[in-house]
């Protein structure tokens, strides 16, 4: 069996990490990472703008017969719903259970919002979604005391924002994260040095991120359900059963993670995809519909001064077979040229003469920049229009100006 | 069969004509020099079917004959040997090639040399006789401006516009594109061809200085011969894009600048700019110009002002600087001046004072920029 020593496995990764590395200075000093976590975030938000929500089981989700649940109020996760089950479903379990669409710019807002409190005071914060932070608050136990400090951040943002926050605090973003999961909701839990192994044994191994289906139905049936089995299995067997994620699963069962808290993270990719309300055979409507999502990413691209160099398409056919095909191309964040390449793409993809269920449009292998213009074949009018049409969207908002193949898609 | 020859002035020969010697051909036969000895007269050719080169060199031979030799075992052995005569001897029926230097023996296996591709045939041509000087900077100012993009074959050579009494290089990657025309040269009518730029770069390479040229060329090929040796360069038949139609002709926004100061200026500037687009903007004003750069990723940035003449309104326009420091870092005149005529339309490089019998322009489209 292996026996876990923290200060040996330090050293160890002390001698063998690079020493300018980032790791090797926080194995110097005792870190603290503190995990804040917004509670079934797009419902608080719901309840906020309409008191009548308060205490009622809510959905938020597609309302459409194939729509899935994007969050649900703890009142309905009483009745055995979660998010990402398909409304149908989650409908059947609570019938009386009210559905709402959703509004993504107001939760943006909140989430801006939650930011601005927790920016001006953490002295590092990293936000890994729309409802998630991670602030490292490494070295300020002497002076202010951590858990203390955290309990006062949050009761200002519940304060400030009036939204329920949960966190947790701990050694580590793996064991802080895990710590929220478990003090929800709007509740708060530490995990104090030491202890993490206490803390995390008895508990499923379902609860550590990056364990989803897949993982665990094949943990299952080696049997193992419990973290604390898991930390038993000898690393390599693990590295034999599931490669390089091995050896994570082992050191994530230790409650050992030592990756930072990163401020910022670069934007790697765009993508926007759409499922149909019913599955389909249309091909123009499905070429409008992407050539419309490419008109939308192409602008964010522009507006974000990115440029593009991989761009993928993927298909969903009703038996849910899932096909992607991508291309290499020149970098660009020309709609005209895009397009064209999306459309080749697709014919390319689509050989099957079978009803499709949801299509997407991907881009990926950004770099900053603006559009090099071609001398032959831009022409000046259509580098003014693009350039008006950016200006118009930017100034009256996105939907007020599309092509008129776009016009069909709108629901 | 054999011959004697100096080992450096063979090698020189080979050096040459391994140009063309391409590493993985689609016959086994083009891994070959072919010798063929005539009258004391050692031809060796090369071909990769779109380029084939020949140089001749007086050797002493016992008989008329030719063979394939491989040519990479060939070139090293040659290469690895002293100034000293050595002996090529050929097995008439088996191919077989011994090299006798003062140190030994080698022996490589050669080729039947009818499997060798035929000659493409010179008929049909026009001939025009040009300075290789001229001939190598007319190369050197355009070849780095031709494209890679194999969907556009026209654009991946330079253009060859030959009229009357002038001949105009063009190349272009519809991102730049450079026009140089030499006067002074007698044809006997006007045609254009596209020459693939490998080809050119070789040929390029091994011009020699102040020699005459010829270009001889018909619909299928270019055979350009100089001294003892010859280039023959399939063209490329596809159509070449209107270049004419989108040079800009009311460009008004004149800058005047010294190249050297604004070159320089440009390499340190695109030290700071992303890595992979390059883009630096240029910030035009009241005889001031203001060159600036940022990589939004490393929170790099960078900028200077430099002296200039300029009297056009005032824009802000961006530009690849790699494009820029190319097109600047060919050019031999010091005074230049860059028109424009708004931030999305192509900018003009010309010099202030074009140099006798020569014209060059170019050109560079700008970077699209949104707020």
């Amino acid at each position: 069996m292996v026996v876990y020593n923290p200060q040996i496995y330090r050293k160890y990764r002390l001698y063998l990490s690079n020493y300018s590395s980032i790791f090797t200075i926080y194995i110097l000093y005792d870190r603290a990472v503190l995990h804040l976590d917004l509670d079934s975030f797009f419902v608080s938000v719901e309840c906020l703008k309409n008191s009548d929500f308060l205490g009622k089981p809510l959905l938020i989700g597609g309302t459409s017969a194939r729509g899935v649940v994007a969050s649900c109020s703890y009142e309905a996760r009483r009745f055995g719903i979660h998010s990402a089950m398909p409304m149908k479903m989650a409908l059947r379990l609570c019938p009386d259970a009210l559905v709402i669409r959703g509004d993504m710019d107001s939760y943006s807002k909140y989430s801006g919002l939650v930011t601005d409190i927790i920016a001006e005071e953490a002295p590092k914060y990293e936000k890994s979604s729309i409802d998630e932070f991670y602030l490292d608050l490494s070295g300020m136990d002497k002076y202010f005391g951590c858990f203390k400090w955290s309990k006062e951040l949050r009761q200002k943002v519940i304060k400030e924002s009036g939204l329920p926050i949960s966190f947790g605090l701990s050694v580590n973003k793996l064991v802080s994260k895990i710590g929220t999961g478990e003090s929800k909701p709007n509740g708060e839990h530490q995990v104090q040095r030491g202890t993490e192994k206490q803390f995390l044994f008895p508990l499923s191994v379902k609860k550590i991120p990056g364990i989803g289906k897949v993982t665990y139905k094949k943990l299952s049936f080696m049997g193992v359900r419990k973290i604390e089995t898991l930390s038993n299995i000898p690393i390599r067997l693990l590295e034999r059963e599931f490669g390089k994620h091995g050896k994570i699963l082992w050191e994530k069962s230790h409650g050992i993670d030592e990756s930072p808290v990163v401020p910022y993270h670069e934007q790697k990719s765009m993508s926007k995809e759409r499922t149909f309300k019913e599955d389909t055979l249309d091909l123009n409507h499905m070429k409008n519909m992407l050539i419309k999502m490419v008109d939308d990413l192409a602008f964010d691209l522009r507006e974000d001064q990115k440029l593009t160099s991989t761009v993928t398409v993927k298909i969903r056919y009703a038996d849910f077979n899932t096909y992607t095909k991508q291309r290499r191309i020149p970098y660009t964040s020309n709609d005209q040229l895009l397009i064209k390449h999306i459309l080749e793409i697709f014919e390319k993809v689509y050989d099957r003469r079978q009803l499709i269920r949801l299509i997407g449009v991907k881009f990926s292998g950004l770099v900053s920049g603006s559009y090099q213009i071609s001398l032959f074949d831009d022409t000046e009018k259509e580098i003014r229009l693009m350039e008006q049409r950016d200006w118009i969207k930017r100034r009256f908002g996105q939907d007020k100006i599309m092509r008129a193949s776009s016009l069909k898609t709108k629901r | 069969m054999k011959f004697e020859v100096s080992a450096t002035e063979l090698l020189k020969k080979l050096q040459v004509v391994h140009g063309a010697v391409s590493s993985n051909p689609v016959l086994p036969i083009l891994e070959d020099f072919l010798f063929g000895i005539k009258k004391n007269t050692l031809t060796i050719r090369s071909t990769n079917l779109e380029t084939t080169i020949i140089s001749k060199l007086a050797v002493v031979a016992d008989s008329n004959f030719s063979v394939a030799i491989p040519a990479t075992i060939l070139l090293n052995t040659i290469k690895s040997l002293p100034e000293h005569p050595i002996t090529i001897s050929v097995d008439e029926e088996t191919y077989g090639v011994t090299i006798k230097s003062q140190y030994g023996k080698y022996k490589l296996s050669g080729d039947k040399p009818e499997d060798f591709p035929k000659l493409p045939e010179r008929d049909n041509t026009n001939e025009i006789v040009i300075n290789s000087s001229s001939l190598a900077n007319g190369l050197t100012h355009t070849l780095f401006a031709t494209s890679n993009d194999e969907l556009r074959i026209a654009m991946t050579g330079v253009l060859f516009q030959i009229d009357y009494n002038k001949i105009i290089f063009v190349a272009t990657d519809a991102h730049k594109l450079v026009k140089y025309s030499i006067g002074n040269i007698e044809s006997e009518e006007s045609s254009s061809i596209i020459v693939p730029k490998k080809g050119l770069s070789l040929l390029k390479n091994a011009l020699p200085d102040d020699e005459e040229v010829t270009l001889a060329y018909n619909q299928k090929n270019i055979f350009i011969d100089f001294k003892d040796t010859s280039y023959i360069l399939r063209l490329i038949d596809a159509k070449y894009p209107d270049y004419n139609a989108v040079i800009p002709v009311d460009n008004n926004n004149v800058l005047s600048i010294g190249r050297s100061d604004f070159l320089s200026s440009l390499r340190r500037i695109a030290i700071y700019a992303n890595k992979t687009t390059n883009q630096v903007v240029l910030n035009l004003g009241d005889n001031s110009l203001n060159i600036s750069a940022k990589d939004l990723d490393f929170s790099n940035e960078a900028n200077e002002d430099i002296s200039c003449e300029y009297g056009g309104e005032t824009m802000q326009i961006g530009f690849n600087a790699k494009f820029l420091i190319e097109m600047l870092g060919v050019l031999k005149p010091e005074e230049i001046q860059i028109e424009m005529s708004n931030p999305t339309r192509a900018g003009i490089i010309v010099p202030v004072e074009q140099i006798e019998n020569e014209n060059l322009l170019m050109l560079i489209m700008p970077v699209m920029r949104s707020h």
